[in-house]
């Protein structure tokens, strides 16, 4: 089974080198995992705005997309805790059988059909038909190419670098949908980041929010603000040189945030753009200068680069 | 002004509201059936532990308190709900510590819900609507971005193929068979620059 990818709205139109990192770090010079890239997929849709305004549109619209993927059998990659959450959760409304029937009533006008991906149960002939799967691009890291495989593929190790990992509310919850990782004392990226060679640093509130989920940073971004502003704080108490997250929503707020109450910022990238680095990718190819809060002192610490 | 009376809410938490008494008539008792309607639990079960507000980012900063906008939809009191809506960052933090397995989280996202279709419609929801109509996505690059993207070699983005026009059709299909456009008062063609 292959992984499509799915790249949303944010990474391709506003840090491209998220995008660069991830197709690197899949592709031939890197893990070489089976990929695929599926040019209709819309928008996830966003949960902040369609999952708080109708279900109905907002099921119908996810629907679409994992109809997508069903088609080739694929299993969805999202690098984004907002895709990610939404379509898991819209895989996990569309088990229900009445609300299936009721979404694909809305499909049958574009000619489309959620029934899930047919595999044949074991030992008859029977079919048994499973939702799509939908996954983290850490999940994929983590479990099914493992830290070991990694390990063998960092040419640049990032020693005496110090990590500020920042997950994101929708890696972690609610747990109802979301269980990839422990969500009171999760690792997986942590644990990453140390095969990396790096170190991460432990710091007070670790999985508060951003700030900027559920619609709060378009309405009112100085309650988004200082949200981050309180968790900046804790992260330079560690003197941390990178914050690293595995959202791009919350790398846009951390990394636009930032100049509203400090001058002295931390460079904020995304965990693909991490890895890419210590795997030995061209550093000028991670489109690190189109983040707001500039990443070249955190460059000038790494050797070989 | 006239006589101004004090109400309490939630245990010793004094608050005004509106400058006065609530009497029965502004009370809607079936607005936890509403919520209930729009996808949240019934409010009914909330034992006003506080929890929710004692884990919440939101409720740190602001004279927002989770607990207190869920004791309004208890009493069906829906006008106090009203300034609440939109600033929970559904970081669902309320519901990993509610014991009564509430989710709090879910009830403001069907205050919101109750809230559009009261006409209580924020700019920017319309903004990515109709971006979403327009474009097929809600988030645009601008001409840097393009370029970026060139330099660093990415392949060409999907919308800027002209494939794209079908799947634009099939997102816009799909919104006014739902009747969305129409919940929202959009187009899809509006001037949607920030």
């Amino acid at each position: 089974m292959s992984y499509a990818y799915f790249f949303g709205c944010v990474v391709p139109s506003r840090y491209p080198g998220v995008e660069f990192a991830v197709r690197w770090i899949t592709g031939p010079e890197g893990l070489d995992l089976e990929t695929k890239d599926i040019s209709e997929f819309s928008c996830c849709p966003v949960p902040g705005i369609f999952y708080s305004t109708d279900r109905d549109t907002w099921l119908a619209l996810a629907a679409r997309n994992l109809c997508l993927a069903q088609r080739g059998k694929n299993e969805v990659m999202t690098i984004c805790n907002g895709c990610f959450s939404s379509l898991l959760k819209a895989t996990e409304y569309l088990d229900d059988p009445k609300t299936r029937g009721r979404t694909n009533k809305v499909l049958s006008k574009i000619d489309k059909k959620y029934i899930g991906i047919p595999e044949k149960m074991e030992g008859s002939n029977r079919r048994v038909f499973k939702p799509v799967s939908v996954r983290h691009f850490v999940d994929v890291i983590y479990r099914d190419v493992g830290l070991d495989a990694i390990k063998s593929k960092v040419t640049r190790p990032l020693e005496g670098m110090k990590v500020a990992v920042h997950y994101g509310c929708h890696y972690l919850r609610p747990t109802e949908n979301t269980t990839i990782d422990d969500p009171n004392n999760p690792e997986k990226v942590d644990e990453i980041v140390r095969c990396l060679g790096a170190e991460s640093v432990d710091y007070e509130d670790r999985l508060a929010c951003c700030g900027a989920g559920g619609g709060v940073r378009s309405h009112v971004i100085e309650l988004a603000n200082s949200l981050t502003e309180e968790k900046f704080k804790n992260i330079s108490n560690e003197e941390a040189d990178v914050i690293v997250t595995p959202c791009p929503f919350c790398l846009l707020q951390f990394d636009n945030a930032q100049k509203a109450f400090t001058k002295r910022g931390i460079p904020v990238i995304h965990v693909a753009q991490l890895m890419a680095i210590a795997m030995g990718v061209d550093v000028k190819k991670l489109g690190l200068d189109l983040h707001n809060v500039s990443c070249y002192p955190l460059l000038a610490k790494i050797k070989g680069v | 002004m006239s006589e101004v009376e004090k109400v309490f809410i939630s245990g010793l938490h004094e608050k005004l509201i509106e400058d006065k008494v609530i009497d029965e008539s502004q009370l809607d008792p079936d607005f936890r059936k509403e919520i209930i309607k729009f996808g949240g639990k019934d409010v009914m079960t909330c034992l006003q532990c506080g929890n929710c507000t004692g884990v919440c980012p939101i409720s740190l900063k602001i004279e927002y308190k989770t607990r207190t906008t869920i004791k309004y939809c208890q009493f069906g009191m829906k006008n106090a709900t009203l300034s609440t809506r939109w600033v929970c960052a559904t970081c669902y933090r309320c519901y990993e510590h509610c014991p009564a397995d509430l989710n709090p989280a879910e009830v403001m996202i069907a205050l919101r819900h109750i809230g559009i279709r009261e006409g209580i419609i924020p700019p920017f929801v319309k903004r990515a609507a109709s971006n979403l109509m327009g474009h097929g996505l809600t988030v645009r690059p601008d001409e840097s971005i393009l370029k970026e993207r060139e330099k660093i070699g990415l392949p060409e983005l999907p919308q800027s193929k002209p494939d794209w026009e079908s799947v634009k059709e099939e997102v816009v299909t799909i919104i006014k068979t739902t009747k969305y456009d129409r919940l929202l008062g959009i187009r899809g063609d509006e001037d949607v620059s920030e």
